[in-house]
Order: structure tokens, then sequence, then C-alpha cells
């Protein structure tokens, strides 16, 4: 392999990727990115097996081929390079690289030991728009869970793909977030995917604008790879069964309220101070045209807030974990909310009360009991 | 003065007081598994060898009439909640250590007043509760701990205040405190053997042979012992440990006994009215290497299943590479809740 790149482009491409090598890996070979070069570009990848990351830019091949070289070394070069132009040359067992007067070679390891993408590609594959899928990611993952002990399933995000529409779903089991979205087309069939947490957020901040193109790949089909500009996002499926979220969405709900997004926000935040620590609760009694908001706490003190709503249905008094509803409202893309209830023991949901989000973005969050 | 409570082969004594036709057998509680290992051994067992935390099979072969009973960790929690209840009533504050045993501080008393006291709890222990409860009373923690396990089973053993040392002096120096293997083979490697002679060095001997520690040891060995009771109304972590006789090998062996150290941290949370948001597992291993593994939970909680989920978790995670002695389950980050959160799914 050999080609002539800019340094600058090949260092944010080897950067990019390398964030994905674990340092403590056991498998000499994970330390390593590969470099591809091929019919003039040349792409850069790492992964720890769970994730894998890769990058590409524009070269001048005068070999095409494969070399892998340790990340961190890699890395630690071509960060301090000019802007100039990079000679490199890679085999089996070296790669040399050379900038201006600067001369390096670094071991590496023979490129067909890196672990390979899987092979082969199911028909499960959708196209949506970049921007649309980030706003849906961002309004999702943060209600997946992270304790580790409950298993993975929970702490991933679901992703359902039916007709033009595709569905994300995180939940920690207390809270949930669903969010829907269209597809550029149709797919041709249904499916249900649970993606890990990390690997979405990696596609969130590469996917800036255009389309993501995204396959399920393997003979298992437990890979599924994120196409977008010039980067691949491939994650590790959780494998594993989803609960029945659509279960505990009630179909129904007598009492609702309106409120302004900012102000329920800003009151909340300020009680969340007296409630104190995590499991702080906040109660929420609805009567009339208003909403009171009250925490307390032994060491802290008493808090009260009172905000105008519009209100139909019988008056309620509610408790909640402040640090959850804080959290929800902080998602919903509207500047007001509805927030929908049965009972203080039944499930309540939050939602946009106005704009086209109205019927796309929902969250359902449990009480607490007294 | 300071009164050590501990029920006598708790598990086993539950047993048999449920079940009279298993009076005078040599009897183990332990799971039903192939792996099984014993989790408390009857009196009439042990001269057969049987110890808690021995695999079952090795057990079954030592004492072929073994009768094996699996545990039921709710009637042990009701149990333990009864006796508790009962230590309450007779000391000014009470410190539990597990399910069967505490320490009570009896406040000022005299030595007759304060055996008085544990014969009450005794009675009271036996008519209620149904077992039998041994019990040390001393000036200090360490004795009182010392003389209950020396009256066992069923004892009752009273320290006259300022013979703490002289009722040390020719036990084991293992029997104290902060005294593990290791400084015990030093020790004995010294020709000392008995607590008496640990008592007698002075500054320099102890300092050259348990470096800075040394003091604090020596003054243990000479019955000097200044902890108190305490109700743990402040507990930053509550945790549950067990030393095994002999190491254990493979998880399978260890997820029981992680079970029952749930069960009874669950109940302790739950009688101080507290939930924890972490749980984590200390284990040490037969080089005497330290593993610890804790992870968090979204919700605090003082459930059973959720604490032995949790526990065996962090447990898989640490992956033992060597023979395991001792395992500890251990809850933090605890928190007075006045309410639950309600799941979705469940």
């Amino acid at each position: 392999m050999k080609f002539r790149g800019n340094a600058k482009e090949v260092a944010s491409a080897v950067a990019a990727a390398s964030k994905v090598v674990n340092a403590h890996t056991t498998m000499p070979i994970l330390g390593n990115v590969l470099l591809t070069a091929r019919q003039g570009r040349v792409s850069v990848r790492a992964t720890d097996l769970e994730l894998t990351l890769e990058n590409a830019f524009n070269a001048e091949i005068s070999e095409e081929g494969q070399c892998t070289v340790p990340a961190r070394l890699f890395s630690g070069y071509l960060a301090n390079l000019p802007a100039a132009t990079l000679e490199m040359t890679g085999t089996a067992s070296r790669a040399t690289l050379k900038c201006e007067r600067s001369n390096y070679e670094f071991f590496a390891l023979p490129a067909e030991e890196y672990p390979p993408l899987p092979e082969g590609t199911s028909s499960q594959e959708f196209r949506v728009d970049a921007k649309a899928f980030r706003d849906a990611a961002n309004a999702v993952t943060f209600a997946a869970s992270s304790e580790e002990a409950r298993g993975p399933v929970l702490m991933g995000t679901l992703l359902e793909l039916e007709g033009a529409s595709l569905t994300m779903v995180a939940t920690d089991g207390y809270r949930l977030a669903r969010y829907q979205l269209a597809l550029t087309e149709p797919v041709k069939d249904a499916g249900r995917l649970i993606v890990p947490a990390r690997a979405l957020g990696e596609v969130v901040r590469v996917a800036s604008a255009g389309t993501i193109e995204a396959k399920v790949l393997g003979g298992q089909a437990n890979q599924l790879v994120f196409n977008t500009g010039d980067v691949k996002v491939i994650a590790r499926l959780i494998d594993g069964q989803y609960p029945n979220y659509q279960q505990v969405i009630p179909k129904e709900f007598d009492k609702r309220v309106i409120a302004s997004t900012e102000k329920l926000l800003a009151s909340l935040r300020r009680a969340e101070v007296v409630a104190g620590d995590r499991a702080s609760m906040v109660k929420l009694a609805m009567d009339g045209t208003s909403l009171v908001i009250t925490a307390s706490s032994d060491t802290a003190g008493t808090a009260y807030e009172e905000i105008d709503v519009e209100r139909t249905g019988d008056p309620l008094t509610i408790a909640f974990n402040a640090r959850y509803l804080v959290e929800i409202l902080n998602h919903v893309g509207s500047d007001t909310v509805a927030m929908s209830f049965q009972g203080a023991l039944n499930p309540g949901a939050i939602r946009p009360a106005t704009g086209e989000l109205a019927e796309r973005q929902l969250y359902i969050l449990m009480p607490l009991r007294q | 003065m300071i009164l050590h409570a501990d029920l006598d082969a708790f598990y086993a004594a539950v047993a048999v007081r449920d079940d009279p036709g298993l009076r005078g057998v040599p009897l183990a509680v332990a799971g039903s598994s192939r792996r099984a290992v014993v989790l408390t051994a009857s009196y009439e067992a042990r001269p057969f060898g049987v110890r808690s935390a021995m695999p079952l099979y090795q057990a079954r072969a030592r004492c072929p009439k073994l009768v094996v009973v699996t545990p039921d960790f709710t009637r042990y929690r009701e149990a333990s909640s009864a006796v508790f209840a009962i230590l309450r009533s007779h000391a000014q504050a009470v410190q539990g250590l597990s399910l069967d045993e505490a320490f009570c501080d009896l406040g000022e008393l005299g030595l007759e007043d304060g055996l008085e006291r544990g014969r009450r709890i005794k009675t009271a222990v036996r008519e209620t509760v149904g077992l039998s409860i041994s019990i040390g009373v001393a000036a200090n923690k360490m004795v009182a701990k010392i003389a209950s396990d020396e009256g066992k089973p069923d004892g009752l053993v009273g320290v006259p205040v300022g013979e703490e040392a002289a009722y040390l002096a020719d036990k084991p120096v293992a029997r104290l405190w902060g005294i593990g293997p290791k400084t015990q083979v030093r020790l004995n490697a010294r020709g000392i053997e008995r607590i008496g002679q640990l008592a007698q060095l002075d500054d320099e001997q102890i300092y050259r042979l348990l470096g800075r520690f040394g003091r604090e040891l020596r003054e243990l060995a000479r019955g000097i012992d200044g902890r108190t009771v305490s109700e743990d109304d402040d507990v930053r972590s509550i945790s549950s440990e067990e030393t095994f006789e002999h190491d254990i090998v493979t998880i399978d062996e260890l997820l029981p006994i992680v079970r029952t150290q749930a069960g009874e941290l669950a109940q302790r949370l739950h009688d101080r009215g507290l939930r924890a948001y972490t749980v984590g597992v200390k284990v040490k291993l037969s080089d005497f290497s330290v593993v610890g593994r804790q992870t968090s939970l979204a919700q605090p909680t003082d459930d059973l299943r959720v604490i032995n989920a949790a526990a065996s978790f962090c447990l898989r995670r640490a992956a033992p590479s060597k023979p395991v002695r001792l395992i500890g389950v251990r809850v933090a980050s605890l928190v007075a809740l006045q309410a639950r959160q309600i799941g979705l799914f469940s």
C-alpha cells in the first residue's frame, strides 16, 4: 500500500476512528487502525468489536492495499504534523511515513489479522434524513437505562421500522421516550433493532446533514451499519427481547394540563433544589387554573411554586421524581407542554402541546408512591 | 457494659425449631443445586467435620447421615427481627452485625447486673422465638465477642471489669480482631502464640513486628477497646461478609452465599427505613488480594431480588481468578425514602 495525502486530512480521519480504540485491549490488533487504499480513497477503520468506526479521505494512491498501524502512536504522530503532504507506505510488518524532512517507521501487524466486517447483508435496510434522525435520537436516548446489572436490552434504544416510519423508543423501566419520524422511503420488511447508546451517540455526532443509509449486516444479522457522508458507524446490535412498550402507553387520559414548557421547567428546577438528593420528590397539585408544585426535605426546607395552566378533568395531586420530570421537559420540542393523567398511581404522559411534534413525540413517566 | 449476642447455628436452629423431627440429627442448611455449599451446620454435624461454606458433596462424604434442608430466608428474617426486638428492649443501643449477631450497649452496669440482663435475653429468645443464643458480657466489644464465642452453644460468659487482659492472656493470638492468617504466621514464627505474649511486647518490639498497627493490636491484646456500640444512624454503607474455612473455587458455589448476604442486607435496610443506590461485592482471594466491583441502580432499593441480581452481576464481573477465601456484599449510597418509584413494566 502506498499513497500521498494531505497530512491534516489523514490526521482528522485517524483521530475520528481511533476514538473507539480501547487502550486496555487484550487483542493487540484491536489497538491498531486499519487503512485501506483503493480507487483514490483511503479508509481508516477502528473497532472494539462492539462498535466500529470508519472514516475516509482522498489520496493519490500509487499502490492499492491495506496496512494496520498502532492507533495511539499514529494519531500522536499525525496530530503534530504541519499542513503538508504525507507519504505513507505500508507492508504487513512496517508503516513508513514521510512528511517534509521527517521520516518515521512504525511496527505494523498484518492486515489479514484485522477483524473483518460481517459478510453479506440482510434485506433490512432504511434511509432517513440525517437531521431528523439526530433530533429523534437526542430526544429519546437519554431515557435509556444505565443500570448494567439489569442487562443490556434496556441500555439500548429500540428502532422499530414499519412502512415509511421509524419509531425510536428508550426506557429505563420507570420512564419511556417514544419518537416517530418518516423514512425517506418505505422499508421492504418491518423490523425491530436494539442499538447500543454509544453507537447512536456516534451517529448523532457525525450525521449533520444529508441522508443516513442504514443496513443490517452479517449472516447472523447482528450488526447495523450507518453510512453518512464519509463516515461509517457499525454497531453490534443488542440481542434480546425489548419489552412491549405499547402496552404501557395508556390509551386514554381523563385529566390534562397545558403549561408553558419554560415556566414549568424553571419551577421544577428550583423545587428540585429543595427536594434534594437523587430520589427527589415533587408533588404536582392541579386544581382550577393553576398547577402547584411543592417539595420539602428535613434538611433544606420547603418549596412552593404556582403556575397558570389550561386544565381539563378532575383535580389531581400526583408525585414524581423531580429529576425525571426535568430531564423529560428538557427534551420536549415545543413552547407549551401537555401533561395527561389518569390517577395518582397511573402513568402520566408528556408531549408537546402544539406543532407538528405533538403527535410524534411522547414521554411516559411513572409516579412515586408515597 | 457491652453485651455480644450471637444465635447458635442460626439457620439450622430455625429448621429444627420448625420441624422437631430434625432434633439431634446432623443437619446442614444448603441450596439444592449440584454445586451447593453448606450455609450452616448444626452442632450435631460439626464433629463430622461439616463446616459452613463447604461444598455439599464434601459435607455428605464426611457425614453420610447428614440431613440437608434448603434455606428459608423469610423465616430467618422473621426470627431475626423478633430477636432484635428483644435485644432493643434490654439495651440502650443495639448494633446489628448480621441477621444473627449484634452488640448491645447496656449502659453503666456491674457485671452481675449485665449477666442478669443476658439471662433474661436468653430466656426471652428461647420462649418467644424458640432459639438458643450465646451471650458474652464485658467492658468492651472485643472482649464481649470473644466471651460469647467461648460459651457457644447456649452460653453466657461474663468477664469482670479489670480482668480483661488476664481473660485474654492464654487465648491464641488469632482470636484478636485484626489478626489475619498472615499476621498470625508472622507472630507464631517469633514464638508468639498467645494473646498474653503480644500484650507484653514493648513499643520497639511491637513496631518491628507489626509496623504502625502494632500498638493498636497490643491495646486489644491488653483488653482495651474503645469502640462504642453505634446504632448506625448515619451509616454510609452496610455490608455482610463471610470468610470461609476452605477456599471456594467456583462462582456457582459463591452465588448462594451472595444470595444469603443480599437477604441479610435487604433486611437491615428495611429495618432502618433505608434504600441503596449502589450494590457491590468484595472478594478476597487465596493470595489475600482483594477484588471489588460495584454497580449503580437507577432507583434505590431494599429488595432482596434486586440486591441479589446486582451483587451476582458484580461477582461475575469480578471473575475471581483464584480460589476465594472471603466474600462480602455491600450496599451504599443510602437514602431514607418516603416515596417509592413505581415501575412501568411491573
